[in-house]
């Protein structure tokens, strides 16, 4: 290599490290997908407070605990679902619990979800961040923070999606908000998957 | 044409631009290739190592369910009330009764 770089020059390979490190900067920043994530937030599993109304699953085996300025909507049957609209009509704040229903697993989860909104609800879905292990009262998760844009109505939501085991059965925690109030919206989300309870 | 001309004689002159230029193709080639495995990759943050073994469960093959074509258009100025634009309530409860049918967050089902 000495020999190299004294017949040929240093300026060559000052001339590849420079484009290579132009290249891999170029990569990193525009390669789809590719987006900064952080760490997923510790959860503190804890009872809601006092004032926060519950769902029950039909199926009795998880509790949706939500806060007041919630309201309970309808949904699919097996399921329970709980939101805070706008004046217009738009979602603040969502929230849902469903049983789990087929393909989903603790290991995968993330994945899973991602595939599942690419092919059914979104144009696109991004993983923000996500953790297993995930402690939950009465139980263990995977969870994921992911971002998505619908495709009807081309809505931009963040949101957190937990698919919890408990003793006997599993189930998923669904909480959403838009992308513009996803920073107001997160601790209240939060503070309502920590308050999942499965059985 | 003189100007490339000109260009072809210099890289003769000089072999090793043709060297750095080669090298720096096939560096990008392979950085490429790194960042694409990489963004195929997980990016989980695992806050702790799973503690429950996977169940298992039928396979499932999650079907798509809204049309592209009901998407509201991107046209600057719609002659017709989009139906979908206000991010609005779910009318009806659409299809299975989930928001998502109708350009709300999604739900959690598993789409059977």
């Amino acid at each position: 290599m000495t020999d190299w770089i004294a017949r040929r020059g240093w300026r060559p390979l000052a001339a590849i490290a420079a484009l290579a490190a132009i290249a891999v900067t170029v990569i990193v920043f525009a390669v789809p997908g590719r987006s900064p994530s952080g760490a997923f937030p510790v959860l503190h599993p804890a009872a809601a407070p006092a004032s926060w109304p519950h769902l029950k699953l039909p199926n009795g085996t998880a509790v949706l605990s939500y806060p007041p300025s919630l309201r309970p909507i309808a949904g699919d049957t097996d399921a329970v679902s709980a939101a805070r609209l706008g004046q217009g009509g738009g979602f603040q704040l969502y929230l849902n619990a469903t049983p789990r229903q087929g393909a989903e697993r603790l290991r995968d989860w993330a994945a899973f979800r991602l595939r599942l909104l690419r092919s059914d609800d979104a144009v696109s879905a991004r993983e923000i961040s996500a953790a297993q292990g995930v402690k939950f009262r009465g139980g263990t998760g995977s969870c994921l923070i992911d971002g998505y844009v619908t495709r009807i109505g081309r809505h931009h939501y963040d949101e957190i999606a937990c698919l919890v085991q408990g003793r006997t059965s599993a189930s998923v925690i669904i909480a959403a908000a838009p992308v513009a109030e996803w920073a107001q919206a997160r601790p209240q989300l939060l503070r309502a998957v920590a308050a999942y309870l499965v059985r | 044409m003189t100007r490339s001309v000109a260009t072809a004689k210099a890289l003769k002159r000089r072999p090793q631009g043709l060297v750095a230029l080669a090298a720096v193709g096939v560096a990008t080639i392979v950085l490429a290739a790194c960042g694409s495995t990489a963004s195929a990759g997980s990016s989980h943050q695992h806050s702790h190592a799973p503690t429950h073994a996977p169940a298992t469960a039928p396979a499932q093959s999650p079907a798509p369910t809204h049309a592209p074509a009901t998407a509201p258009a991107q046209s600057p100025a719609p002659t017709t009330a989009p139906a979908h634009s206000a991010n609005p309530i779910p009318p009806g409860n659409g299809g299975d009764g989930d928001a998502d049918n109708n350009g709300g967050p999604s739900d959690g089902d598993g789409n059977i």
